[in-house]
């Protein structure tokens, strides 16, 4: 007997946990609902049911476990009824209930569906006897044929999006190596930009005479500037050829 | 007012040495196809910090100088030039680019030295009269955007046609230059790490990489 006792007691100090938190992630929904209207979003709001689904899953899970004691055959009997108001009640139904009195005993203590849901219970119930067969059979199917079409219309719109993101998988390259190494190289090396280089130093040396020495006394600057620099053409190419000849050796890009 | 003269090299290396210069540069690079470049481009608008008003475009002429220091063996000293071919008016830059290093797979980026500095446009005849010798020169014009500190550049690289600007250019190939930079003092490295996750935000459109280009 006294086992038995302990077992309730564990039970029901389990089942208070759950219904406790299950109580609290439904405050601070409504708690969210009614102060954070404005910056709730859905992703949001959503994470809140699915906490609260989760709680009622735990809870309904040590009420359908084997050990569990069968509540439906215990009886809470009301030893003292008062109207006076007592504060220990109060304090522990978190101030709604002030009194242990006439008036509000059978209301908490009632096992049955309120009144008014009764009500609609027993005239959906009459409703559903009311009905034959073949209506019942025939709203069924209406009903099912419904559902697949949305069904339907679901995984179209999965598949329809699958076979995007596939193809967009396959896509086709965007960037080529080869091309990545022959500007890279060009830029930091100069490869593939020096091939008439002799020409180019011509050029620009013109380029520098005519284009960019704007405001000089043109005769005097062209000859000073074009004395080292023809100067220097006759070493030149030697070196630049080299340079090449070592460049494609060692790193030919189309490795 | 009255400083004694040669504190501006006295200052110089004392900013060098308590690393305020942004003198690293650390970047990655890759191209883009021609035809996916303006998918990146959308891509780069969103991700990046001048949304607004739109990417910068530029369109420069960049030239590389380069000086022999010793014999064969030793690399000669680089210095490129560079002018804003869509703003006449604007100074040249002059800038230093120093060897590239990869090192390890630890390291996100790869790390150079750079220098730049503004000049006036005679600056291609100061160069050549200290001996310098046009290495190559080429035609860049793209599109830049910014995203904290970093740079980011979507550029077509053209050949120079002898002597005749800018008509007729020949691009070196059917895609863009992506580079992804940051110029900033020595030591930094933290900055490495946030370049190589905003270029993981451009796979698998762009595959920026460490390469290296010079051997």
């Amino acid at each position: 007997m006294q086992r038995e006792e302990k077992q309730l007691d564990s039970a029901l100090e389990a089942i208070i946990m759950r219904v406790n938190d299950l109580k609290s992630t439904i405050a601070a929904m409504i708690f969210k609902v009614e102060h954070e209207y404005e910056t709730l979003n859905w992703p949001n709001f959503l994470d809140n049911f699915a906490l609260i689904s989760g709680h009622l899953t735990s809870l309904s899970k040590i009420l359908s476990h084997d050990k569990a004691p069968n509540l439906r055959n215990l009886t809470v009997l009301p030893l003292h009824l008062s109207p006076e108001k007592d504060e220990e009640l109060l304090r522990m139904t978190e101030g709604r209930i002030s009194t242990f009195a006439h008036d509000l005993v059978p209301d908490y203590l009632r096992t049955k569906p309120d009144p008014l849901v009764e009500q609609k219970m027993l005239t959906y119930e009459t409703k559903v006897a009311s009905l034959t067969y073949d209506a019942s059979h025939k709203q069924v199917a209406q009903y099912n044929k419904v559902i697949n079409h949305v069904w339907d219309i679901a995984n179209k719109a999965r598949e329809e999006w699958e076979s995007e993101t596939s193809s967009r998988a396959t896509q086709a390259q965007t960037s080529n190596s080869a091309d990545t190494h022959l500007l890279v190289y060009a830029v930091g090396n100069g490869k593939g930009l020096k091939s008439d280089t002799v020409q180019m130093v011509q050029g620009v040396g013109n380029s520098i005479g005519s284009n960019m020495m704007v405001g000089r006394a043109g005769g005097q600057s062209q000859t000073s500037s074009q004395g080292p620099l023809a100067g220097q053409m006759t070493k030149a190419p030697s070196t630049i050829k080299t340079n090449i000849k070592a460049a494609s050796q060692i790193h030919p890009y189309t490795r | 007012m009255a400083a004694p003269i040669g504190t501006a090299m006295d200052s110089l290396s004392a900013a060098l040495k308590s690393k305020i210069i942004p003198n690293q540069e650390y970047f990655l690079q890759g191209s883009i196809l021609d035809s996916a470049v303006e998918v990146l481009l959308h891509r780069l608008r969103g991700l990046c910090d001048n949304v607004d008003t739109g990417p910068e475009t530029f369109h420069d002429h960049e030239m590389c100088f380069s000086i022999r220091r010793g014999p064969p063996p030793e690399l000669p000293l680089f210095l490129r030039v560079r002018r804003a071919l869509d703003y006449p008016d604007m100074p040249w830059q002059l800038r230093y680019i120093g060897q590239p290093e990869l090192g390890d797979k630890s390291q996100p980026t790869v790390v150079r030295s750079s220098l730049d500095i503004a000049t006036s446009n005679t600056v291609v005849e100061f160069l050549t009269e200290l001996g310098c010798r046009l290495d190559f020169e080429y035609i860049i014009r793209g599109y830049m955007f910014r995203k904290g500190r970093m740079k980011v550049t979507v550029s077509k690289i053209f050949k120079m046609n002898q002597g005749k600007l800018p008509d007729g250019m020949e691009p070196m190939s059917q895609s863009y230059l992506v580079e992804l930079s940051v110029l900033a003092p020595s030591g930094q490295n933290a900055i490495a790490e946030d370049i190589r996750i905003f270029a993981e935000q451009l796979k698998p459109l762009v595959q920026l990489e460490k390469i290296n280009y010079i051997r």
